[in-house]
């Protein structure tokens, strides 16, 4: 028994000795800074491009050292929680707009000094922006634009989208373009809170207070955009029950060339390409004044980076060098939200759709993404829900919408 | 069967439910090789034009080899550990009566209640602490016990009729002799079905390697596979075929196990 317990004790400390010689070993470059950066912005094809720009920055640059890491957009925030809780984050990370106010509430991000406000579009770098001190730099943005397919409207004999149709022209639009029969949608709009904050402001309202103290959407603004956004569902738009809302059939609804008019982002402008029937893009109409939602993601330093000069020098390096631009131009690579238009002038030939202008129009009238604090998923997954008993038929706007609003005030801190 | 009508409805019956449980795998594989595929609503079966470039793509995007040697790796060491760790404890569960011991058992399954996502963080600070981030150990060693095994051996263990233990005792045989010659070479249907749970689990599993390992070469499959996946679209052809080569082990471990499984039936040996 002695011979059999001391050799299966052998063979447990041969194995772990083993195992821990498995470990990568963590290089360390003589001389040079290291400077860690974890993103998600070059995940699902774009890691080459990424590489250029840190081999360009390691040239310009020779005494730092660029380590990244990369993850799925969807992992990437576990990863980042798991690795704040422990103390292992990177000196440079990405966030986007939605989960920045989190971060910088949490007090983990370092505030940036000497930041050229001039180089960066304002309305971009001042979501980045808390108390007057600059945390983070935006690498890109996107907004929401109206895809429309021109065929489709040649078909009815309707006129195409221009600068300045409101509300009512594109319900006359949608419903004349509405064939059910023929399985043919006039217009999508996804039933979500990222719509319906937008649609508030395009009805002349606010989601929140001045203050942020309070939800201000129960009133005559929200109430229209919240019947704007669900009255949609089953007249002009496929229904949840149809697969609306799942992964997705948006895209696939508007390649098939079966659906007219499509709220979504100019991120699908690579994934559509050329299509057998034309399209095109147009500014997204409001009603009583024009709002578009516009989303970037930005990079921020933490505040345990060990040399905070190197790690700003990659941040600006990423958010405003020409290099980077060319990178992110020639790839088709989103888009740098830099204020010089003239560097960013290839983008509007760069192919479909032709009215990239739009894109640039957008940003004429921006919706203000509310601060949340630190329920914003939770107000999020509420408002959404709302939306969709509306929808559904299951509740009346008049009901819904108020007990929403009360359900955002106490979520807000 | 006396009804030849009732033969054949069964038939029909049970082809169907055959049909409805494998479409899923046969959609996956049709996507792997319709290149630029997305997954539609309508699922077409019969491919334009199939052809093996998602699979040369996914082998670009992905150190495919490497990942899965880290998936066999750490499958394979973490099901060794657990079915030596739980045979064992569910020995002692089983033959060895102490004060207190139903408490324990009892308090050792409620273990299996609590979700893993909380204790991630703490672990990840454990780990942290051991210099083990990045390592094959720091991704084997919370898998290395499983209650599930404890539990399901245990009751295995019980089945062992008690004479056979006696009647070693009788021989000269003492705790562990009686374990390893007597009780395990009984329990190997189980043990069998354990292996296959727990390589199963390891080999799937998503949310620990995804925390632990953060060199691209040392993730595993699963890790790998949703890095496929883009922040606004995913490329569906691309990751199917990185689903269908996951599925292949696996397949080739419940076939060889199956075997295992029919043959070790127990004998009594009573005298």
């Amino acid at each position: 028994m002695k011979k059999s317990l001391v050799a299966l004790v052998a063979l447990a400390a041969v194995a772990a000795v083993g195992l821990a010689g498995c470990s990568s070993s963590g290089g360390s470059a003589g001389g040079k800074t290291t400077v860690t950066y974890s993103n998600f912005i070059s995940n699902g094809g774009n890691e080459k491009n990424l590489q250029a720009i840190v081999d360009a920055f390691e040239k310009a640059n020779p005494d730092i050292a660029v380590k990244v890491t990369t993850t799925d957009y969807a992992n990437y925030f576990t990863k980042l929680q798991t690795d704040l809780s422990a103390g292992t984050q990177s000196d440079v990370f990405d966030v986007d707009a939605g989960s920045y106010a989190t971060y910088a509430a949490d007090g983990v991000l370092a505030p940036l000094d000497g930041v050229d406000a001039s180089t960066y579009r304002t309305s971009v770098l001042d979501t980045y922006k808390t108390d007057g001190k600059q945390y983070g730099l935006p690498t890109s943005f996107s907004n929401v634009v109206l895809f429309y397919n021109k065929e489709l409207f040649d078909k009815a004999g309707v006129a195409y989208p221009t600068k300045d149709w409101t509300w009512a022209d594109e319900k006359a639009a949608a419903e004349k373009l509405t064939d059910k029969a023929a399985g043919v949608w006039g217009d999508y709009q996804p039933i979500s809170y990222n719509e319906y904050y937008k649609a508030v402001q395009q009805a002349g309202g606010a989601f929140l207070s001045e203050d942020g103290k309070k939800a201000a959407f129960d009133d005559k603004a929200g109430t229209a955009a919240a019947d704007w956004i669900a009255g949609k569902s089953g007249t002009v738009m496929p229904t949840a029950a149809d697969g609306a809302g799942t992964a997705d059939f948006d895209t696939n609804l508007f390649k098939d060339g079966k659906l007219a008019m499509w709220h979504t982002g100019i991120w699908m402008f690579s994934t559509l390409g050329d299509l057998p029937f034309g399209w095109d893009v147009q500014v997204e109409p409001g009603d009583t004044q024009k709002a578009s939602a516009t989303f970037s993601n930005a990079v921020v330093i933490s505040k345990d980076a060990k040399d905070k000069a190197a790690a700003q020098k990659w941040a600006d390096y990423l958010t405003s060098s020409k290099e980077m631009v060319d990178v992110r131009l020639k790839a088709g690579w989103e888009l740098p939200a830099i204020s010089d238009d003239s560097l960013l002038k290839p983008y509007l030939t760069a192919g479909a759709p032709a009215n990239r202008q739009a894109v640039f129009d957008s940003l004429e009238n921006v919706a203000v993404a509310p601060q949340l604090g630190a329920n914003s998923q939770k107000i999020q997954d509420d408002v959404t829900n709302a939306l969709g008993e509306i929808a559904a038929g299951r509740q009346k706007t008049a009901d819904a919408i108020p007990s929403a609003a009360d359900q955002v005030t106490a979520l807000l801190k | 069967m006396r009804n030849p009508a009732g033969k054949t409805i069964l038939y029909i019956a049970v082809s169907v439910g055959a049909l409805v449980m494998i479409f899923p795998f046969i959609w996956t594989v049709v996507t792997s090789i319709s290149p630029g595929a997305s997954l539609t609503t309508t699922p077409e079966l019969i491919p334009d034009n199939p052809s093996l470039a998602p699979y040369a793509e996914l082998f670009q995007r992905v150190p495919f080899g490497q990942v899965i040697v880290n998936s066999l790796v750490i499958a394979v060491v973490s099901t060794v550990f657990q079915l030596i760790t739980s045979s064992m404890a569910a020995y002692v569960f089983a033959r060895m009566p102490f004060r207190g011991r139903g408490a324990i058992f009892l308090l050792y399954l409620a273990t299996m209640m609590i979700p893993f996502q909380v204790l991630i963080v703490p672990l990840f600070v454990e780990m942290k602490s051991l210099g083990l981030i990045n390592t094959y150990a720091g991704a084997i060693l919370p898998t290395i016990a499983s209650a599930f095994g404890v539990f399901l051996l245990r009751q295995a263990i019980g089945t062992v009729p008690y004479e056979l233990d006696q009647a070693a005792t009788l021989d000269g045989a003492g705790h562990f002799r009686v374990f390893f010659q007597i009780v395990l070479p009984l329990v190997r249907p189980a043990l069998a079905t354990l292996a296959v749970f727990g390589f199963l689990n390891t080999w799937n599993s998503f949310l620990w390697p995804l925390i632990i390992l953060r060199d691209p070469l040392m993730q595993t499959l699963p890790v790998a596979l949703a890095s496929l996946q883009g922040q606004y679209s995913t490329q569906w052809d691309v990751l199917m075929a990185g689903s269908v080569i996951s599925i292949l082990p696996m397949f080739a471990l419940y076939v060889f196990a199956q075997k295992y499984i029919v043959q070790g039936v127990a004998g009594t040996g009573l005298k």
